[in-house]
């Protein structure tokens, strides 16, 4: 039986990218979030190896490494721990 | 021109392989002979498919191995040793026969007489007992992944760093690029542990690490553009090769046509200052700052996670070292002063290996000696180095490289 494993390597990748997509928008901690954008845009790039691509591939984990950590601090910056949670709470960060 | 001790790490390791596995074979052959099904499974070990698939595991191995068992703990004993001579001391002198067990605690061995080479062995088997612990409020499984983040990243880079000619794991042609962003990654497993630990002076050690990220990583990477115009190519292999000439003769000594040498020394100075922070070393170790934070980001690391986030530290000095001497300083190109004929080949008494390393060692050397001699700078001002001053002597190399290649 031959298997196309390229196909299965796409639908592997494209399917860890919808579901980490999906935990983007769903995820409650916005430094949670910003990491599953970080896995999508990582599996994204993937998928441009898989299009042997590489250039393509390398130039998208440097530039959105450079990147998520920014978000990342904004996301820490200007928002509360948890999106919707009560205001002032002691002890937490 | 000299030439590499391991020709090709592939077919190095292929030897071995296959003779690895036809011992297994005998082996399963052996007990084939009371169960026959296992015919099929010695078989099936000697295919060409998982002989190949053997292949690369070993020469992972071999690389991880180098890297980590052989150059890191080397490195950690250079850095202890010199930092130690600068400030008029021994440094570690622990022996091994300090050992409490029989064939070392002979008497009138002299315990603390020696050299300290295994004391970093000890320190990580110390680290090894020691238990991890868990901040109650911390966000445990960012808590724990981001050690995983740091260091399979820095072992990445080990994937395309050539140690020579014939000594690398995978010889890509954008493998300058390749370590970049492997080198790019760790920066934010520095800040996802520093959240997440839930303490302030990791967010402190984190948010300085994500801060200065951008002001070292831009000028890094523009440095290595301008260094394009001239080579070329992104591959290091490549790189090396073209500054594996003679520029001009001084008198009997011809010096080498190194691309710190050419137009590209700015960049060159610019590069060496970006890796500096990158690799966290003292004047910029700013996210860990263990005289204002505690021990910067990784304050709330206990056990072995922190033995991997500190110890990993080292690696991706020797992984950035060897970038500069691949890029700016001739990589693994060095004279052949004599060579031994081995069967009518000519074998090089110092081979490339051994000009490399001693290049990585010296830089490293270089380097241990700036941080142990100046003071930290504050946030502010690495900040002000990065984005007033590197940025700028960045685009002005970019510039004087293309002019020169303008002019031919």
């Amino acid at each position: 039986m031959a298997v196309d494993w390229q196909l299965v390597a796409f639908l592997v990748l494209s399917a860890l990218e919808v579901i980490g997509s999906i935990l983007v928008v769903i995820n409650k901690r916005l430094v949670r979030a910003a990491f599953w954008l970080a896995m999508t845009l990582v599996t994204i790039g993937a998928i441009y190896l898989l299009f042997l691509s590489e250039f393509v591939f390398l130039i998208q984990i440097i530039v959105y490494a450079g990147a998520v950590p920014v978000l990342f601090v904004f996301g820490i910056m200007l928002t509360r721990r948890k999106i919707m949670d009560e205001p002032a709470r002691e002890g937490t960060p | 021109m000299s030439a590499p001790l391991i020709p090709n790490l592939f077919e190095v390791c292929k030897v071995l392989t296959v003779a690895i596995v036809w011992i297994v074979q005998q082996i399963i052959y052996a007990f084939a002979i009371l169960i026959p099904p296992l015919t099929g499974l010695g078989d099936w070990l000697g295919s060409d498919l998982v002989v190949t698939l053997l292949t690369w595991l070993i020469a992972v191995t071999v690389v991880v191995i180098w890297a980590t068992l052989v150059n890191l703990l080397t490195m950690m004993w250079v850095e202890r040793k010199l930092y130690s001579r600068l400030q008029d001391r021994y440094g570690i002198m622990i022996s091994i026969w300090s050992l409490p067990f029989w064939p070392f605690n002979r008497v009138k061995r002299p315990t603390h007489r020696g050299t300290g080479y295994l004391q970093n062995v000890a320190d990580g088997v110390k680290l090894l007992q020691k238990e991890n612990i868990t901040p109650r409020n911390a966000d445990s499984a960012m808590f724990h992944i981001s050690p995983v983040l740091i260091a399979s990243s820095t072992l990445m880079i080990f994937a395309a760093l050539p140690w020579s000619s014939g000594f690398y794991v995978a010889n890509l042609p954008l493998g300058i690029l390749f370590i970049f962003a492997a080198f790019s990654l760790a920066p934010l497993g520095i800040l996802i542990a520093g959240w997440s630990a839930n303490n302030k002076y990791t967010l402190v050690g984190g948010l300085r690490a994500a801060a200065m990220l951008m002001a070292y990583e831009i000028p890094m990477i523009l440095a290595v553009i301008a260094l394009v115009f001239f080579t070329g190519s992104l591959d290091p292999i490549e790189i090396v090769r073209q500054q594996d000439r003679v520029l001009f003769a001084l008198g009997p000594i011809g010096i080498p046509a190194w691309y710190a040498f050419s137009p590209q020394f700015l960049g060159f100075l610019i590069f060496s200052v970006a890796m500096m922070a990158e690799m966290e070393r003292i004047p910029f170790d700013i996210p860990e700052a263990e005289a204002e934070l505690v021990e910067g980001w990784t304050t709330e690391y206990s056990g072995m996670r922190f033995g991997l986030v500190f110890g990993f530290k080292w690696l991706r000095m020797i992984a950035g070292a060897a970038l500069i001497a691949i890029l700016y300083l001739g990589g693994w190109s060095g004279p052949v002063f004599a060579t031994l004929d081995v069967g009518g080949i000519p074998v090089p008494i110092l081979p490339e290996e051994v000009w490399f390393l001693l290049k990585i060692y010296l830089i490293s050397a270089v380097f241990v000696w700036i941080s142990w001699s100046v003071p930290r700078v504050r946030i502010d001002q690495i900040l002000n180095i990065g984005w007033k001053r590197l940025i700028p002597y960045s685009l002005l190399a970019i510039l004087i490289a293309a002019g020169f290649r303008v002019i031919g």
